[in-house]
């Protein structure tokens, strides 16, 4: 009797199980296309139908780079209507390498979709899910319309490139003329008149430094710019012929600490936003930002754009650049449709948007007119052409995502005075033996 | 009536749809789950067993020992302090008469209200330059930063969080502790009265023995309550600052759901599980006894 | 939210109906009970205290709002409410909070009643190894099979939908509701069945038509608990739903508000947004809620 039970059980279990795959199968699989328009176009008319990727709403958004991709989509599917289509499957930041590694795991890869430089590439270009892009590229001078081979640096793997970079931010000192004027303070060159300048901002009454250690990869990118002062290389870290405990880091998180004093009081809590916002409120004096925040920074407070100075982080010749890259899935079936998709977000109309209306760094060698773009994208420029070099962000440079993380975590910490900076040393080396370095 | 009920068909139609729900979303995760948590287990790739590397790697992990430090005050904490509360809030109650059931409500009302936002709700109240920190300005001081200290032992956030804790769920207790002080027979008090014990003396001899059962029930509840506890961390501080106020809940998330670490992730859960589990034997054999008769 | 205080009015103490009563209970007014009823009224200002400060400044700029703090907004406008509605998308997650919390509701108090009515009711030898495997999900907190979940569902289509979140929610729901319901169902008098046996009922005559009805009680307390719990969920909702229309209204406020945002008068809009529905529904029912819940956490 019991077996029968038993028996009942079971194939009323396996009914069950069927039945909600049944249901998973019959109800369009999970990311149903959020935008995009029609999607409705049958490959079976002959039309290949690709899908993208990112990380905004598409429809709702405000970001301008996000809608400068809107209408790239938009045009690709006009002037390729009847051969290809894509549909974009969007999410929010936060969510978005969450969804798009259940689409992974579930073996249902986006055709095409963004991903940060860094280590985050990494964890696609490893076990094979994107495909190297060389042979598109070397295809109708396609890579010869980019600025120079180094934009592709940071996504080049064995000398093989797998991410096409869409555009360029670069980490600048943002300053208030009107509050710098004031106080008497000059544009600072090196370390020590950067101290100086603080002093003089601070004499004046005013906050001189905004920043985020809420959001921890804002003090990090401080952290960074001060170990790259120092001379701090992170290959040479990574493979073990360096080690973190030889001054270097130690100096940079000793400068940090001399300059936490000059940070605005709520620095330990305030996140990203609202360290912006006390800059454009002009609470701050100086905001150490990357230049996407300059359509936040004129959206917000538009008679700002007139007060607001940029110069580089003194004392270093090189920049922190950041770059929004596609990458194509190994997996596609039209690769072809893909490329061209992605050929797209690079050719002129895309990257002239990208300067005059987004207010980010073009990629090509295209002419956009410096009179329609934002004041402060001239300035960026002039830093980012004055710059001997471009290098990553500290916490998107190092093996792992994690790794990253734990240097803004050990960045932060030193800034709370939870460590000296002797221990930060010791325990990012630490860190580094027992999980970077094999 | 006795076929009736003995009918097999009958019982495996009441059963089924819960059994298979249950062994389903339950059970079987929880296997995949312990299994997970001796894996190497990215989202992109597929398990691999790795043994017990993953419960090595938690003895380097600094922000689980913060999260389980964090996890273990929120435990001792909010069963102390609820406990105190509570039966404070009960014994006034039951010793008013007019206004007993407003005051009630007034008291249990955070309890239905969704944590997500009053977590919210009291961030703002304790954020540099609003809430109170407007009030204390009023009166010429100036407020610490309630939610971004990091001196001390346990840091100041962390006492803020419990304290929202408190207020929020104390309610539960209070009602627990009522519902039995009002179970408590009046000969039982009058016959003391009469013995001439005083109020606090009744309370102390008489309805304190008399509710035990009913503390280890209302413990295991804000035991394992706070054990699970995430919304109110997650929005009030994320686990900042620099994960101080990380959670076992909020670094899991963080461990599965920001760095992809899902086994690890797992056994993350197998740890909170198995602490759920000691928790909660340990409550039941030390703090219940044997009923009394009331 | 005058109402807090107005709706547990008439529902006041055992018996202010007589004026004889009232005089008695003044004279009976000793100095310790004045004592505990100021200590009562300061507890109770801690209590809606936060909830009139947010209330109060929901309707301010964001400038008032530091100018001003404590006095009463300048002019009210509902220009904060409107944007908090449209932009955070509050309207859409209040209607998938309901959906998913009523499916849930009614599927559990079905599915966990039959359960219940088998284990308590039913005759079989492994009735009480089957409660014990449906207690023990009561220990098991919803983190440990988060990606196990995630990951299946992302499978089969079941993530960013809103069945996978009943499914687990429903799931969770079900251990209180047997074990709540089993009680009720023992307790029931035998001759009921017997009676109902005799004239020829079957056994689901007897379940539908006899047990349910009279354990209704049960079912207000089990609904309640599912109800109350599965609106406020926030973690699996998160996880489960990336997209914006699909999102509850936790998951919609915690975005909306956010670490990563500035506007603090919408935001507050937006908190009362959320938590104003709850607190309407409190105020009309508040005994019936008060001691429903507890009368489940005391079984549980």
């Amino acid at each position: 009797m019991k077996r029968r039970i038993l028996a009942t059980v079971l194939s009323a279990a396996t009914i069950a199980a069927t039945m909600t795959g049944c249901g998973g199968s019959s109800s369009p699989a999970a990311p149903a296309p959020a935008a995009g328009g029609d999607s409705g176009a049958a490959s079976s008319s002959g039309v290949q139908e690709i899908q993208w990727m990112f990380w905004d709403d598409l429809n709702a958004t405000s970001d301008l780079i996000s809608l400068g991709y809107k209408d790239t989509i938009e045009r690709f599917n006009k002037d390729y209507e009847g051969k290809y289509h894509v549909t974009a499957v969007t999410t929010n930041l936060e969510e978005y390498y969450s969804k798009l590694n259940a689409l992974v795991a579930a073996g249902e890869t986006p055709d095409v979709f963004i991903v940060s430089p860094g280590p985050n590439l990494t964890d696609y270009v490893e076990p094979g899910i994107i495909a190297p892009l060389d042979d598109y590229l070397a295809k109708d001078g396609w890579k010869d319309t980019f600025t120079s081979d180094a934009v592709f640096s940071q996504q080049t793997y064995d000398g093989k490139i797998y991410a096409v970079p869409l555009n360029t931010a670069a980490a600048c000192c943002f300053y208030n003329t009107e509050m710098f004027e004031k106080a008497g303070a000059k544009v600072p060159t090196n370390w020590d008149e950067m101290i100086d300048t603080c002093d003089k901002l601070q004499a004046a009454g005013y906050t001189p430094v905004t920043i985020s250690a809420g959001t921890a990869w804002c003090l990090s990118m401080v952290a960074g710019y001060l170990c790259e002062a120092e001379g701090v290389d992170l290959a040479k870290l990574a493979d073990g012929s360096a080690s973190w405990e030889d001054g270097k880091l130690e100096a940079a998180a000793n400068k940090l600490v001399q300059f936490s004093q000059y940070f605005q009081r709520t620095a330990a809590g305030d996140t990203n936003d609202v360290a912006t916002a006390n800059f454009y409120n002009e609470e701050a004096a100086i905001l150490i930002q990357g230049s996407w925040a300059i359509g936040q920074i004129n959206g917000e407070n538009p008679a700002f754009e007139d007060k607001c100075g940029v110069f580089q982080f003194p004392g270093v010749s090189r920049v922190i650049a950041k770059s929004d890259s596609l990458a194509m899935s190994a997996t596609t079936k039209y690769p072809e449709a893909s490329a061209a998709f992605i050929k797209y977000f690079t050719d002129d109309t895309a990257q002239k948007y990208t300067a005059e209306v987004g207010g980010k760094i073009p990629v090509t060698k295209v002419q956009y007119d410096a009179e329609k773009a934002p004041a402060q994208l001239a300035y960026v420029m002039d830093v980012f052409s004055g710059a001997s070099g471009t290098f990553g962000f500290y916490n998107e440079s190092m093996p792992t995502t994690e790794t990253g993380a734990h240097f803004d975590d050990t960045m932060v910490a030193v800034f709370l005075g939870d460590m000296t900076p002797a221990q930060a040393a010791t325990d990012m080396e630490e860190y580094y033996k027992a999980n970077c370095r094999k | 009536m006795d076929r009736l009920l003995r009918n097999k068909a009958a019982i495996v139609v009441f059963m089924a749809p819960a059994f298979i729900l249950f062994t389903l979303v339950l059970f079987i995760p929880i296997c995949q789950s312990v299994y997970y948590s001796f894996c190497d287990y990215k989202a992109i790739t597929q398990p691999v067993f790795i043994g017990l590397d993953n419960y090595k790697a938690m003895l380097s992990d600094k922000t689980l020992g913060f999260a389980i430090k964090n996890s273990l005050f929120f435990l001792v904490f909010s069963c102390v302090s609820q406990l105190i509360v509570g039966l404070l809030y009960a014994g006034l109650l039951t010793n008013i008469n007019k206004g007993r059931n407003l005051f009630k409500n007034i008291i249990y009302l955070p309890c239905v209200l969704s944590s997500a936002a009053l977590g919210l709700l009291w961030m703002f109240i304790f954020s540099p330059k609003l809430g109170i920190n407007q009030i204390i300005e009023k009166f010429g001081g100036e407020g610490p930063l309630w939610l971004m200290d990091t001196t001390g032992t346990i840091i100041l956030p962390m006492w803020v969080i419990a304290f929202v804790s408190l207020w929020q769920y104390v309610g539960q207790s209070m009602m627990l502790y009522m519902a039995q002080i009002s179970g408590i027979s009046k000969s039982l008090m009058e016959a003391s009265y009469i013995d001439g014990c005083t109020k606090p003396m009744t309370f102390r001899y008489i309805t304190l023995p008399l509710i035990r059962p009913m503390v280890a029930t209302a413990m295991s509840l804000n035991a394992i309550g706070s054990l699970k506890f995430f919304d109110l961390i997650f929005n009030m501080t994320e686990g900042g600052p620099n994960h101080r106020t990380e959670v076992l809940a909020t670094h899991l998330y963080q461990q599965g759901f920001k760095y992809f670490k899902y086994g690890y992730a797992s056994a993350i859960g197998v740890l909170l599980l198995v602490m759920c589990l000691l928790v909660t034997l340990f409550i039941n054999k030390v703090v219940k006894t044997e009923q009394y008769e009331m | 939210m005058d109402n807090t205080i107005t709706a547990g009015g008439p529902a006041n103490g055992s018996g202010s109906s007589s004026s004889k009563v009232i005089e008695e209970k003044k004279k009976k007014l000793t100095p310790v009970q004045i004592i505990i009823y100021i200590f009562l009224i300061a507890v109770a200002v801690i209590y809606l205290a936060p909830l009139f400060w947010v209330f109060n400044v929901s309707f301010k700029t964001n400038r008032e709002i530091f100018t001003a703090p404590f006095a009463l907004p300048k002019d009210f406008t509902f220009e904060n409410y409107t944007f908090a509605w449209t932009a955070g998308k509050l309207g859409i997650s209040t209607l998938n909070s309901f959906i998913v919390c009523v499916i849930t509701l009614i599927l559990s108090m079905f599915i966990g009643s039959m359960a219940a009515f088998g284990i308590g009711r039913m005759r079989w030898k492994l009735s009480k190894l089957c409660m014990t495997y449906f207690l023990t999900g009561m220990m098991i907190p919803v983190h440990c099979v988060l990606i196990p979940l995630f990951t299946r569902f992302a499978k089969v289509g079941l993530s960013n939908n809103l069945l996978g979140l009943i499914l687990p929610y429903l799931t969770f729901a079900l251990p209180i509701t047997i074990f709540i319901m089993t009680g009720f169902f023992e307790s029931m008098p035998n001759e009921l069945i017997e009676c109902a046996c005799m004239e020829g009922a079957n056994i689901f005559d007897i379940f539908f038509r006899i047990c349910l009805p009279l354990g209704k009680t049960g079912l207000f307390v089990t609904g309640l608990m599912t109800f109350v719990g599965n609106w406020n969920e926030l973690l699996l909702a998160m996880v489960f739903i990336s997209d914006d229309t699909k999102k509850t209204l936790p998951v919609s406020l915690s975005k909306f508000v956010g670490p990563y945002n500035t506007n603090y008068s919408q935001m507050f809009a937006a908190i009362i947004i959320a938590i104003i529905p709850t607190i309407i529904v409190y105020c009309a029912f508040s005994n019936q809620i008060v001691d429903g819940l507890t009368a489940g956490a005391v079984k549980g």
